[in-house]
């Protein structure tokens, strides 16, 4: 008996212990991005090791007022409107498709679904030459539009988990506002979609942080500076600009930060949901 | 809401239709005419007027342009101004898609004809234009819904889709870019990257190295993240959400922050070389042109640091929903945690977790901002355009977008298209997950 509690008192220390260094990897490289983005000359070379030797908000009042190289507010601007537009558009588009292919049956859905499926297997940049050629021909290259709309259009792919989530809403309420003569329009809208918000939510969130964070596409579309994302934007800097570099990727690394902790909830259950799914 | 089931075969219903479907037949829209249902009727029609128009003012062309592919070159000598056969392939595939869309539409009108038809025959009245519209709203709502998704899809997923698989057989790039006229050269593509040419070895070193990248990284990932939610899931584990938090902040930063941080981190000026510098060592170039596999391991750290947090996250949500009472059996009939581990929490993640690791495994497969970003742009001898930590995905960018070789970058993307999907095709169909369940309600 003695025995087994000294092995659990070693397991308990043990666990600990690895816990411990598992959160030292992921903090560390935060920290050390954060604190640099403090730092007081703006240069990597004058650290001391890993962190700077003095601090100051330098580095974040240079961000936003020498503009001239480096325009990011502009840049930031840029980044909050196409991701919002991208983010209204696509959540719209992805909830209906998700409640339809949940709650109808008709004719070639199957297929849909089947296509959709293999569709998701060509990553998504594998198109990317034929988009740009496409882009061209639209006169949509150097124009935000342009980038809304691919993302807007392509969001409707990823409706599984939505879809997941309305198949847990139970069918039966459905059926009494049927009864009640409610059409197939109302019955979504008046009763379905105000039961639907953690999905909302969910799918506005994660609309919301992929062009928020891509970089590919906009390096692709997006060629004058004044149209530069802050991803596009901050990859143009030069090895030299690394406390600027730290300041900008805080400044647009925390907000997302604290909504992933304030919504952690819902990606979970919404992972989980679509991981079942498949 | 169920729609008609089958036996509705242009045949079928050619035979049992009356006069007024076999008209919809020959012109879309008669029929509904006949009927007294003059809105639909004049929609119909209109589609088609704007249909023919279309092809006879370019669509015909078109279709025998996506052929030819040109056939006039330019010459500004002589002011000719030529045909540019990358427009012509794209505007041929537009034509094929609206032929494609005009059936739909034509066989849309005989099945509409039909149903009035059978209707009629029921004893009803052929239903008025408002009753349609309506309908779109009610029992067809998903019509009304599905359009526009399914349009953008089209357009922005499977137009480039198809364009690129045109593409892989053309002799599109290098030198033979418009104004020259581009042609169809068949398989030669595939057999240029797959035999002699300067494309097969580089092609075939990536391959491999992609492979155990994929192959790797996968696995590490997901036992890594797997191994931390069982060990946050430990009875002696207090304050999980607290532990839990410093996964979750490597998973909330956006990835390329977290790419370029560690670009930074290991540079020459780094922290990491000043560390080192300062204990009087000479710097290392961890990500430099010789560092073939400290860069490699390096991707895999960085790649698992991003990736970890997701899977963990995902594993504690389904760890969550295990069968404890099948654990408390197992641990009455004295098997010990290990056992426990790797007869019934194993096989119990494994199947839940099936599609993530497919889609896992393609995610790595085709990971393209890792080494993008830490060793972006370096060329190595030995590679044709690539490093050696490129992967495919990479060398497709540094062909197609950096260096104009748009048919070899297309028939890649075939090849990758090819071994992800049989890979995950034989995963998935060898897997619990398929043969115990329908994945689709």
């Amino acid at each position: 008996m003695k025995n087994r509690k000294v092995a659990k008192a070693i397991d308990a220390v043990l666990t600990h212990l690895v816990l411990i260094a598992v959160c030292f990897v992921f903090l560390f490289p935060c920290l050390w991005l954060i604190l640099a983005s403090f730092s007081k000359s703006g240069s990597i070379y004058s650290f001391e090791g890993f962190f700077p030797s003095a601090y100051s908000l330098d580095t974040f009042r240079t961000l936003f007022t020498d503009t001239e190289m480096y325009n990011y507010p502009r840049w930031f601007g840029n980044t909050l409107f196409i991701a919002g537009m991208s983010c209204l558009i696509g959540s719209l588009l992805v909830i209906l498709t998700a409640y339809t292919m949940s709650r109808f049956q008709f004719r070639g859905k199957k297929f849909l679904m089947k296509t959709t499926l293999v569709l998701g297997m060509f990553p998504s940049f594998m198109g990317m030459i034929a988009v740009y050629i496409i882009m061209t021909q639209f006169g949509l290259i150097n124009r935000m539009c342009g980038l809304i709309l691919i993302y807007s259009a392509g969001a409707p792919m990823g409706y599984l988990t939505q879809k997941g989530f309305f198949d847990t809403i139970s069918a039966s309420i459905d059926e009494a506002a049927r009864m009640d003569g409610a059409t197939n329009f109302q019955i979504f809208f008046k009763i379905n979609l105000p039961l639907s918000m953690p999905i909302i939510v969910y799918t506005a969130i994660s609309s919301f942080t992929f062009p928020w964070s891509d970089f590919i596409l906009p390096k692709l579309l997006l060629k004058e500076k004044d149209l530069y994302t802050v991803a596009v934007g901050l990859m143009s800097l030069g090895d030299t600009e690394f406390a600027r570099f730290a300041a900008g990727s805080v400044f647009i690394g925390v907000p997302i930060v604290i909504l992933y902790f304030a919504l952690s909830r819902f990606f979970v259950s919404g992972m989980a949901a679509g991981a079942v799914k498949g | 809401m169920r729609a008609k089931g089958k036996g509705n075969s242009p045949a079928a219903m050619w035979r049992d239709g009356g006069r007024n479907v076999r008209l919809s037949m020959c012109l879309m829209g008669l029929g509904q005419l006949c009927y007294g249902q003059i809105g639909k009727g004049l929609l119909y029609l209109a589609v088609l007027a704007l249909a023919a128009a279309y092809f006879v003012g370019r669509g015909f062309e078109d279709l025998i342009g996506l052929f030819t592919l040109g056939t006039q070159e330019a010459n500004t000598w002589l002011g000719i101004e030529g045909d540019n056969s990358v427009i012509m392939l794209l505007m041929g595939l537009l034509a094929v898609a609206a032929a494609a869309f005009l059936g739909l539409c034509w066989s849309a009108n005989v099945r509409d004809a039909y149903e009035t038809q059978k209707r009629c025959e029921r004893g009803g009245r052929p239903a008025r234009f408002q009753e349609d519209f309506k309908a779109l709203l009610d029992r067809k709502f998903y019509k009304t819904v599905l359009f526009l998704p399914i349009l953008g899809v089209c357009v922005f997923h499977i137009l480039p889709i198809v364009f690129m698989i045109a593409i892989a057989f053309t002799n599109y790039g290098g030198s033979i870019v418009p104004p020259k006229l581009v042609d169809w050269v068949g398989f030669d593509n595939f057999i240029q990257i797959a035999t002699l040419s300067r494309f097969a070895p580089t092609f075939g070193r990536i391959l491999l190295w992609n492979l155990v990248w994929a192959v790797v990284s996968t696995g590490l990932n997901y036992f890594a993240g797997l191994g931390l939610a069982l060990l946050l899931n430990k009875d002696c584990v207090k304050g999980k959400a607290f532990w839990r938090a410093f996964p979750m902040l490597a998973y909330a930063v956006p990835g390329f922050i977290t790419l370029l941080g560690f670009k930074f981190m290991f540079s020459y000026g780094g922290p990491i070389n000043g560390i080192i510098t300062g204990m009087g060592g000479r710097a290392v170039g961890f990500l430099d042109i010789d560092a073939k596999w400290i860069a490699r391991a390096i991707g895999f750290a960085v790649n698992a640091w991003i990736s970890v947090p997701s899977i963990m996250l995902l594993a504690t949500g389904i760890l969550a929903n295990r069968d404890f009472s099948q654990m408390e059996a197992a641990r009455i009939d004295g098997a010990n945690a290990f056992q426990q581990f790797r007869h019934i929490t194993l096989p119990f993640v494994l199947f839940s977790t099936t599609p993530v690791l497919i889609s896992q495994f393609i995610g790595n497969f085709n990971n393209f901002g890792i080494f993008f970003f830490l060793r972006g742009g370096l060329y190595i001898d030995g590679y044709f355009l690539a490093s050696d930590t490129d992967l495919l995905i990479n060398w497709l960018y540094n062909l197609s977008i950096n260096n104009n070789y748009y048919s070899i970058g297309a028939t890649i993307s075939l090849v990758i298209f090819l071994i992800t999907s049989l890979l995950s095709l034989l995963i998935y169909t060898r897997s619990t997950s398929y043969r115990e369940e329908d994945t689709f309600r």
